[in-house]
């Protein structure tokens, strides 16, 4: 490793010594980014977790932390990720078992009490069940928060904002409203794998994919270079062209900015009362 | 005579006794309230003036800063790190660079190595300052407060001359750190090390440490056995003041912190004293080490020379296409990070600050979960204060050291 992240143990003989402790109950372990991981049967948790504990030459005494990951294209769409450390033998080691919706996994707050927390705040951002957490409330949401907002599915703006209302006299929720459209910019590279057409590639074999709106897709930029005089013929009159001297408001009697004679633009809204400019 | 018995029965007065039952009382401590060091809200139940129960309510700071960062490029989440632990910005820092630096098996030059230790250790000198004093604070001193908030002070400005920033420094670079240092920069912490900070933290300590009323406020409140700490997922100085000598710095060392001496404090009865104890003499350790990094720092890049991965600087820009090539694509698209997981934890003021990185492939991270210390050290809030005064929560809670910015992220 030529990174300078902690060094701990090496992982030489972990997973050996892991496949002899947990037999059946391991799924798949494998070593990847200098870091053990292993996967486990999620209805044998609870006793993989004691093996790791107690059998002498694995030891990881303390749990760190539980994550929640979610990948909607699976069946099972949650992983749920166990970070465990031993202090006598100074390693880490990282306990997965995977879940959907329904399926509840046993509950570790028997083996360590601090998974309490760190359960609920998994349940609370991706939903997921622990059976034998007797106190599966939320925790870092707010007080009557629906759904679970690290799902990739929940948008990052989530669905109500919350504002104190001068006529209510108390805090209000309201649906969100975006002053402007959220962005999600495509920073890849159109030379590796974009998932859009690039302008001027439309002769070429195109691979299915999924079209994302900017810029413009294949069809847009196919039909705009196709039918150039059937556009225009489409846009017709709308199209801006001065034909006669008449239509420049050469000698009219006033330079023709009469409030009745503005054109109308889109881009100003009329006040509703009087304006300032009465 | 029946009258008076009638009575008694109606009042609910045990006549054996001739005390009246009286219920539990519940109250509210926070979510405004000084002590509680942020909006943390603990529903106490109290037995008179004996905690039974406390059920603490945290995520009011919840800002959702990991759903956030999974829409960022890697270099546009670096800054929501400081918004973490906003009073230790670049510990926090710390352990998200060296995530991606794994993930990437990325190479960092010794000087930025040598940097990075060199304002970590500035930073926990910086939070233990707010601690200590916040923490004498909540159980009735106030002179060292001030005292130490003028050492605080001293390590913002030279946050500020690093990096620009007084708190939200920004600093460190997967690949090293921003930019380099003026010498006159190092020649200063070199002697502010040498005479304000012990002069003013000595003072300072000297006033409270061996002081009557602070040890009856701190002595024996709270004692976490070495099984309870372990079991409850402590770390840093919460399991160090438990009695065991587990500190990553020196065990999984990370960056240069296997080149430097330095000690780890140990507590011996695992109360709020010890706590307390150990962050002062942390605070001398990290003293040392900065001296020694001053001393051993060589000259060279301060962040990698790998153009994938760190930016060009500004002159460089001018002279070559190249760079200027590489500079565009690393502040737009940034750069990809190869598949894979990796769970990195390094030693922050507050205890194992841990960062489980997943990556797709891609230039934003899949999953970025951020292991707070504060979760397990307020999880273990009810057991800690069970049975003590609700006078001692204040003292409890300032020696747990809390900031929600990292609790409830």
């Amino acid at each position: 490793m030529r990174a300078p992240a902690p060094r701990y143990a090496a992982n030489d003989g972990v997973i050996e010594a892991a496949k002899a402790a947990l037999g059946d109950m391991l799924v798949e372990a494998k070593d990847a980014v200098g870091e053990v991981s292993l996967t486990v049967v999620r209805e044998n948790l609870c006793d993989a977790m004691l093996a790791l504990r107690d059998t002498p030459g694995l030891e990881y005494q303390q749990l760190s932390e539980i994550a929640g990951v979610d990948y909607p294209q699976r069946a099972e769409r949650f992983d749920v990720v166990y970070q465990l450390l031993s202090f006598t033998r100074n390693h880490r080691i990282r306990v997965r078992v995977t879940t959907d919706e329904e399926k509840p996994v046993p509950s570790v707050t028997n083996i360590w009490p601090v998974a309490g927390w760190l359960e609920r705040e998994t349940y609370d951002m991706y939903g997921v069940l622990f059976e034998g957490n007797d106190d599966l409330r939320r925790i870092l949401t707010d007080y009557g928060f629906q759904g679970h907002p690290l799902r990739k599915d929940f948008p990052m703006t989530g669905y109500v904002e919350v504002r104190y209302s001068e006529e209510a006299k108390r805090v209000v929720y309201e649906p969100v409203s975006l002053a402007q459209d959220f962005r999600n910019f495509d920073f890849m590279s159109p030379w590796e794998g974009a998932k859009y057409v690039l302008p001027g590639d439309e002769k070429a074999p195109q691979p299915e994919a999924k079209g994302a709106p900017t810029p413009a897709t294949a069809a847009q930029v196919a039909k705009a270079d196709a039918t150039p005089a059937a556009s225009q013929a489409a846009q017709g009159k709308d199209t801006k062209t001065t034909d006669s001297p008449a239509q420049t408001g050469a000698g009219q009697p006033h330079p023709g900015n009469q409030p009745g004679e503005k054109p109308k633009d889109p881009d100003v809204v009329p006040t509703k009362g009087e304006g300032q400019n009465k | 005579m029946s009258d008076t018995v009638d009575k008694i029965m109606e009042r609910d007065i045990d006549p054996a006794t001739g005390d009246t039952s009286i219920a539990n009382y519940t109250i509210n401590f926070g979510p405004q309230h000084p002590a509680a060091h942020g909006v943390l809200r603990l529903v106490t139940e109290l037995d008179g003036e004996i905690i039974e129960r406390i059920d603490p309510h945290v995520g009011l700071l919840h800002r959702g800063t990991e759903k956030l960062i999974e829409y960022k490029t890697y270099t546009q989440a670096l800054p929501y790190f400081d918004r973490f632990d906003y009073c230790s910005p670049l510990a926090m820092e710390h352990s998200y660079v060296l995530a991606v630096e794994k993930l990437l098996d990325l190479e960092v030059p010794l000087r930025g190595q040598y940097l990075r230790v060199l304002f970590a250790e500035l930073t926990r000198i910086c939070n233990h300052m707010l601690n200590l004093g916040s923490h004498v604070m909540d159980v009735g001193a106030m002179t060292p407060n001030l005292w130490m908030f003028e050492i605080r002070e001293d390590c913002l400005n030279f946050f500020e001359r690093a990096s620009g920033a007084r708190m939200h420094s920004n600093y460190y670079r997967v690949g090293g750190v921003r930019q380099d240092v003026p010498v006159k920069l190092l020649n200063d912490i070199a002697e502010w090390l040498d005479t304000r900070l012990p002069q003013l933290f000595g003072d300072a300590i000297s006033l409270v440490a061996e002081n009557r009323i602070f040890k009856q406020r701190n002595v024996d409140i709270a004692t976490v056995s070495r099984e309870d700490a372990i079991k409850w997922g402590f770390s840093g100085p919460m399991i160090r003041a438990a009695g065991i000598p587990w500190d990553i710095r020196r065990s999984q060392p990370y960056d240069v912190y296997d080149r430097v001496d330095f000690e780890i404090p140990v507590g011996t009865r695992g109360d709020c004293y010890d706590r307390f104890m150990v962050r002062v003499e942390e605070v001398y350790q990290s003293a040392r080490i900065i001296k020694q990094c001053i001393q051993d720092m060589p000259e060279g890049p301060v962040l990698t020379l790998d153009r994938k991965v760190g930016a060009p600087k500004r002159g460089e820009m001018k002279q070559s296409m190249e760079a200027l090539i590489h500079h565009f694509k690393l502040f737009t698209e940034g750069y990809h990070v190869p598949a894979g997981e990796v769970y990195v934890a390094t030693e922050s003021p507050k205890g194992e600050f841990g960062v489980y990185l997943v990556s797709d492939g891609t230039n934003k991270p899949y999953r970025c979960k951020v292991r707070p210390t504060a979760f397990s050290h307020l999880q273990a809030m009810d057991f800690m204060s069970k049975g003590h005064m609700l006078a001692d929560i204040t003292a409890i809670l300032g020696a747990m050291d809390i900031v929600f910015g990292e609790c409830d992220r």
